[in-house]
């Protein structure tokens, strides 16, 4: 840089100067935030990712459980698979749902969905199996944590896990074989419609939070960053 | 009594239904009524019945005819006893066998009888009591039944076999499923007896029942011995409270068993399916329903589904069927370090169970009672299963046995070992070399294990470049984890070699995998010896160029640096030069013609002996040069032993076509061989080479011989350049030159002259071939220094084509040739014109002057006196017509009726009619023509008219008319320029007239109309060769133009408009495409020439 007394590039320089370090100020920083747009999109990204692989694992695993369950026209009731998170909702219930009380829900499904596929994971019986399941768990896991960021950047407390209902995995003799294969199926079920269910959520948010740019950091800034 | 007697007896023997046979019916008709009467006599008792449960007591009892009322049964045994008795019974202790009497006395009764009986041991019935279940259970889980009663031996204080069967039943409709029979015996004391039985059906599914009877086989109590009553009958039920479901659950089968599944279902079941498969239903209590699957397959991993569907729900189970294990097969303990034992198994079949239900392993010890477990959740294909067992301290003898176990068997396999002879080392790492000499290195190498009490052997494989790998064993006392020395002698000096190490105990069992290769370049050692050197004086004898070959890579022994360059003479020793390694030749100015030049090369480890030769050349002024040709691409040089050659021979070769001081190679051979065999890889084929045989004599080299020579010899490639020196009219003096050498690839053994009348261009010489054509004069000039030749005996003014080629005995090389005209013989013609034209005078001479001796004599025979008829009167009125006017009418002629016409062509039908008078004449093509023969059609004459009337030519062909007209057809066509080919062409030059046939060509039509009368053969063929017509090609433009001139030749036209009267193509016809001669063909080919 370029500084000499009375000279007219002094100014240019003095400007340059205050502009370098803008950036170090606090109080303007925040302008140069994104907001959780990109996070959304994210996210968004993330579970149609999420969805493509299921397809591939869910034709992996159904096959592994063996006929009828690979069958495309097989539809059991959900049997002893209450525990499971349940996506389907009334779509009344879904709209009248705010995006905290949605980004929760998805939250929450998906730990305990993770948790389930985990079981799953050491239930296995072949390698293969194991290596895409786990694939499918980091991935899941990812998912997680891109929600939680969603959350943390909208301002949403992450919901704690209630002692005592933290969904655990205990395959024993009340369990039989043939109703870990139906929880299993409704496991992979549930795990779909939620990720569908979660692409229309992102997609709603990301259109109700990306349009106007200074409303974004209004949000923000109300909710205290 | 007899009567009672026998009354009693019958009936006793009907209890029995089985023993008892009765032959005669009406034997026993009889009896009945006899009994009938018997009965109304001594008071109606009858059917006495004696039973006993425990062989001590009999239980006997009668019937009563009617209202008696017995007081007193005695019977007469060793002592007579009575037994006041009120009912139809008595209990009386066993009696021994034989015949006792009962009498039994009915007070009561009208008659006040008294009746008889006699009683035997044989005709008591033992009927043993009815068994008592004390429990009946069920296994659900095995689908197993259990029985427990007692036998109540103690009613029996001797030994009794006891036969007990055993009914299981199910459902509420009591469907008899089993009966079972069980043998045991008593021995006088209460016993407990148990039976299971595993059910193929689920417990769950249905109430199972059981009841059990016993046959008591006592051999000495003579009566009839019977099957107890049936015990009460006990159930498991099936729990109807139970939560729906499917039995069995999670049950492990063995592969190829039936087995039955069943749903206990509130709702109806619809379809039950193992798999994908649909399986009929087995309909049981209320709604529950059972499938049986047969002969089972193996599971996949997670087990075979059973389903059963219902209104609204599904339920299921998964079965897994799989195999027992098998015998582990290739158990081999060994170990890698004298630390742990390896053993590995195959596991042979796989089970088709996996997860919880894999095969465990368990490798037990027997000497120390250890054992460790092998445990894997999931299988794989041909994997080797391995387990380890330290190693255990003082002992070396192990005995092993591999258990396996799954849900559905075990199996077993074993193995005795000596641990010290089942050493098989890790793989030897960190091998490394390192140099004690040129020839010699160590090995060093870190083997893992505790080898402290054995030795180990170890094989070296030393492989070196271009050679056969070798293979060095050594023995080492072993160490533990220790590093091993082992040095390697014999080695080349500078080479590469590579090295690999491998390991066993000194008692063999396996060697060690190879440990990774380790190469090395041994150190240099000086060169063995000196290099092969020549010298060679320079072409102006001033310079001596010293050429050496680089030393073998053997020899060497090492990178060769440079090579020492000295002249010894008798006096000194001069350093003449030091050249550096790539050069192998040195140039240097000699002031000393006689010196001993030696040459040393040296590395880095020192200098090579010297290799010398002497500078001095002996010259030898009898030398020829001799010719030699190769065999198999190498060349054999032979000479006589010459006793004062002491040193060497030396032969040295170079290309002929380079210069006298040329150097390719040389080869050194000793004094006392007379041959030596010459090869190189520089050697081609036709490349002549020059061969210098230099023997070493006095320290000076002479040249012996020069000799060249071919590898191969080949044809030359080129033709010798010929000219013609001279040419008179019968004979051509040819002069030809020397072909180059590096053309002629070989040697020269002379050349073929060929000589042949032919001109050029003309098709005949143009297929000369000297083989084979008798007019072909050949001559094979084998002088070789010949290079001229004379050819006589020609005919004067003829075109003759001279060839000429050389040849070597590699083949004959290329033609050349050339044409000659021999000139013009003078006095041959003019004899040739003299000779006739004498011959011609003398002729009319002779004719002349006999002509006039016999004149009168002529005249009288050839021309007698006519009259003159100008006398004769009658004709003068003519005759004054004929002088007096030009004017007069010519003779009249009345219109001719053709005698015949021919129609060639209508456009309907372009056929010749009236074929009677076509005649065949066949016309010879040109020589080597394929033109087929041609018909001409011949019609009769018509003189020419000439119409008044010129028809329409567009009526004359839409017409068709028949009728063609002719006019002189002389007068349509000028006559144009004959063509030089005519001649050759239509060699058939008749006279007769042949108007169209000739039209294209245009003969000279006046000479042919003159002579009319001359044509015999022909005749008048107005349209010519009708079949030429159609040759014009349609493809032709011409063809399209039918107005063209041009086409009309060949067609026939009408006089007046000259249009076609034939239509011009025909495209059916097979002749459009023939070949040769013909009008179309002549042309458009007339262009061309």
């Amino acid at each position: 840089m370029d500084l000499r007394a009375g000279d007219s590039w002094g100014m240019l320089a003095c400007l340059c100067t205050v502009l370098w370090h803008v950036p170090a100020v606090p109080a303007l920083n925040r302008t140069g935030d994104p907001g959780p747009g990109p996070s959304i999109q994210k996210t968004y990204d993330l579970t149609r990712y999420l969805e493509h692989q299921l397809r591939s694992l869910a034709g992996t695993y159904l096959n592994y459980l063996g006929p009828p369950f690979n069958e495309p026209d097989f539809n059991p009731p959900r049997l002893g698979a209450e525990t499971l998170p349940r996506a389907t909702v009334n779509l009344e219930v879904w709209r009248s749902l705010n995006d905290k009380l949605r980004l929760t829900q998805n939250y929450e499904a998906y730990s305990h969905l993770l948790c389930y596929l985990r079981g799953l994971n050491r239930q296995a019986a072949t390698a293969e199996l194991r290596r895409s399941l786990a694939h499918f768990c980091t991935s899941l896991q990812g998912l997680l944590g891109s929600i939680a960021g969603v959350m943390a950047a909208l301002g949403y407390p992450l919901p704690q896990p209630l002692p005592g209902t933290e969904p655990t995995w205990a395959p024993g003799p009340a369990h039989s074989d043939f109703l870990q294969k139906m929880d299993d199926f409704w496991l992979l079920k549930e795990l779909q419609t939620w990720l569908w269910r979660s692409a229309k959520d992102f997609n709603r948010l990301k259109k109700k939070i990306q349009p106007p740019a200074a409303a974004v950091t209004l949000h923000l800034e109300a909710h205290g960053f | 009594m007899m009567s009672i007697y026998l009354f009693w007896r019958q009936p006793s023997q009907m209890v029995d239904k089985k023993r008892m046979k009765t032959s005669d019916f009406r034997w026993l008709l009889s009896k009945f009524v006899l009994l009938y009467l018997m009965v109304q006599v001594t008071g109606a008792l009858r059917d006495l019945k004696c039973t006993t449960n425990n062989l001590k007591v009999w239980d006997c009892s009668w019937k009563a005819g009617f209202e008696s009322v017995i007081d007193e049964v005695c019977i007469e045994d060793r002592s007579y006893s009575c037994h006041q008795v009120e009912k139809t019974n008595i209990k009386i202790p066993a009696l021994p066998p034989g015949d006792h009497v009962m009498t039994v006395k009915s007070s009561h009764s009208p008659a006040n009888s008294l009746s008889k009986f006699i009683l035997n041991e044989k005709n008591v019935s033992f009927i043993p009591d009815t068994p008592e279940i004390l429990s009946f259970s069920a296994d659900f889980p095995t689908s197993t039944l259990s029985l427990e009663w007692n036998d109540k031996g103690s009613a029996f204080p001797y030994h009794v076999n006891v036969t007990w069967e055993i009914k299981i039943l199910r459902t509420e409709r009591r469907e008899l499923i089993k009966l079972e029979t069980y043998n045991t015996n008593l021995n006088g004391k209460d016993r407990v007896h148990q039976w299971s039985w595993a059910s193929d059906l689920p417990l769950e599914c249905a109430t199972h029942y059981v009841s059990i009877r016993c046959y008591i086989d006592y051999l000495h109590f003579s009566g009839h011995k019977e099957w107890s009553d049936w015990s009460q009958m006990k159930k498991i039920p099936w729990s109807p409270n139970s939560q729906t479901k499917v039995f069995p659950q999670d049950k492990v089968v063995l592969v190829g068993s039936d087995i039955i599944f069943c749903c206990i279902s509130q709702s109806k079941v619809l379809v039950a399916q193992i798999g994908s498969t649909l399986c009929p239903l087995i309909h049981l209590d209320e709604k529950n329903v059972a499938i049986k699957i047969r002969n089972i397959s193996v599971s996949e991993n997670s087990g075979t589904n059973v389903i059963f569907t219902t209104d609204d729900n599904v339920y299921g189970t998964v079965i897994f069927a799989g195999y027992p294990p098998d015998i582990p097969q290739k158990l081999n303990c060994e170990t890698h370090d004298l630390k742990e034992i390896v053993c590995t198994w195959n596991p042979g079949r796989p089970t088709g169970l996996v997860g919880p239900r894999n095969t465990n392993y368990t490798l037990f010890e027997s000497f120390s009672r250890k054992y460790v477990t092998f445990k894997r959740a999931e299988t794989f294909i041909n994997e080797s299963y391995q387990l380890f067992f330290q190693i255990l301290p003082d002992q070396e003898i192990y005995n092993f046995t591999l258990h396996a176990q799954n849900p559905l068997g075990k199996s077993e396999s074993a193995q005795l070992v000596n641990i010290m002879e089942r050493v098989s080392p890790h793989t030897p790492t960190s091998l490394k070399v390192k140099d004690i000499n040129s020839t010699a290195v160590i090995l060093s190498w870190h083997l893992p294990g505790n080898f402290a009490q054995i030795n180990l052997l170890c094989q070296i494989e030393i492989n070196k470049a271009n050679s056969k790998q070798e293979l060095q064993n050594a023995t080492i006392k072993g160490a533990k984890n220790a590093d091993y020395l082992i040095d390697v002698n014999k080695l080349n000096p500078y080479t590469k070699y590579t090295f690999r190490i491998r390991c066993s105990a000194e008692t063999f069992w396996k060697w060690s995998k190879w440990s990774n290769a380790k190469q090395h370049l041994t150190k240099e050692a000086i060169p063995s010896k000196g290099p092969d050197i020549w010298r060679e004086w320079s072409s102006d004898g001033r310079n001596l160029v010293i050429y050496w070959k680089p030393l073998s890579i053997n020899d060497a022994n090492g990178k060769i640096l440079s090579y020492n360059v000295s002249c010894s003479s008798h006096e000194e020793t001069q350093f003449l030069s030091e050249v550096l390694d790539p050069q192998h030749k040195a140039e240097l100015p000699l002031s000393k013609r006689d010196c001993i030049i030696s040459v040393v090369a040296k590395n880095s480890a020192g200098s090579s002996p010297p290799s010398k030769i002497p500078t001095i050349e002996i010259p030898n002024d009898d030398l020829k040069v001799e010719e030699v040709v190769g065999i198999g691409k190498k060349i054999l040089l032979s000479w006589h032993h010459n006793p004062n050659m002491t040193c060497d021979y030396v032969i040295k070769w170079c290309n002929s076509s380079r210069s006298e001081h040329c150097l390719m190679d040389w080869k050194k051979v000793s004094s006392n061989s007379t041959e030596t065999i010459i090869e190189s890889d520089q050697f081609r084929s036709g490349i002549r080479y020059h061969f210098f045989l230099y023997g070493c004599r006095n320290q000076g080299y002479q040249l012996l011989r020069s000799i060249i020579g071919y590898i191969e010899e080949l044809a030359p490639i080129v033709a010798p350049n010929f000219t013609v020196e001279d040419t008179s009219s019968d004979s051509i003096l040819v002069k030809w030159e020397d072909i180059p050498v590096e053309e002629l690839r070989g040697f020269l053994r002379g050349y073929l002259f060929y000589f042949q009348k032919g001109e050029k261009d003309t098709s005949k010489m143009r297929g000369l071939e000297p083989v084979g054509r008798s007019d072909i004069k050949i001559k094979n000039i084998t002088d070789i220094s010949q290079k001229t030749l004379r050819i006589a005996d020609l005919q004067g003014k003829t075109s003759y084509r001279l060839v000429l080629q050389a040849y070597t005995d590699g083949g004959v090389g290329p033609k050349k040739s050339m044409f000659v005209v021999t000139k013009e013989n003078s006095v041959g013609l003019i004899i040739a014109i003299l000779i006739p034209v004498a011959v011609a005078v003398i002729v009319g001479v002779v004719t002349s002057i006999l002509c006039y001796r016999k004149r009168e004599w002529i005249k009288e025979t050839f021309y007698p006196d006519i009259p003159n008829p100008e006398n004769c009167k009658a004709l003068q009125f003519q005759k004054s017509v004929c002088e007096g006017s030009n004017a007069l009418k010519t003779l009249e002629m009345n219109p001719c009726t053709p005698n015949n016409v021919e129609v060639l062509e209508t456009r309907a039908a372009p056929k010749i009619e009236d074929t009677e008078i076509i005649s065949p004449v066949a016309e010879r093509p040109e020589e080597g023509s394929n033109t087929e023969p041609e018909n001409h059609v011949v019609v009769s004459y018509c003189p020419p008219i000439i119409e008044e009337e010129i028809p329409n030519p567009v009526v004359d062909e839409a017409g068709g008319t028949s009728q063609v007209i002719y006019i002189d057809v002389q007068s349509m066509y000028q006559p144009q320029a004959k063509p030089e080919e005519e001649q050759d062409i239509d060699p058939v030059v008749g006279p007769g007239y042949k108007p169209q046939m000739r039209l294209p060509i245009n003969s000279t039509l006046e000479e042919t109309a003159a002579e009319d009368d001359i044509d015999k053969t022909a005749g008048y063929r107005p349209q010519a060769n009708v079949n030429t017509w159609n040759l014009v090609s349609p493809d032709s433009p011409r063809s399209t133009d039918s107005n063209s001139e041009v086409v009309s030749f060949g067609s026939p036209c009408s006089i007046n408009s000259r249009q076609f009267l034939i239509p011009p193509k025909d495209e059916d016809s097979p002749k459009s495409n023939g070949a040769g001669w013909s009008f179309t063909n002549f042309f458009q080919n007339k262009p061309n020439d």
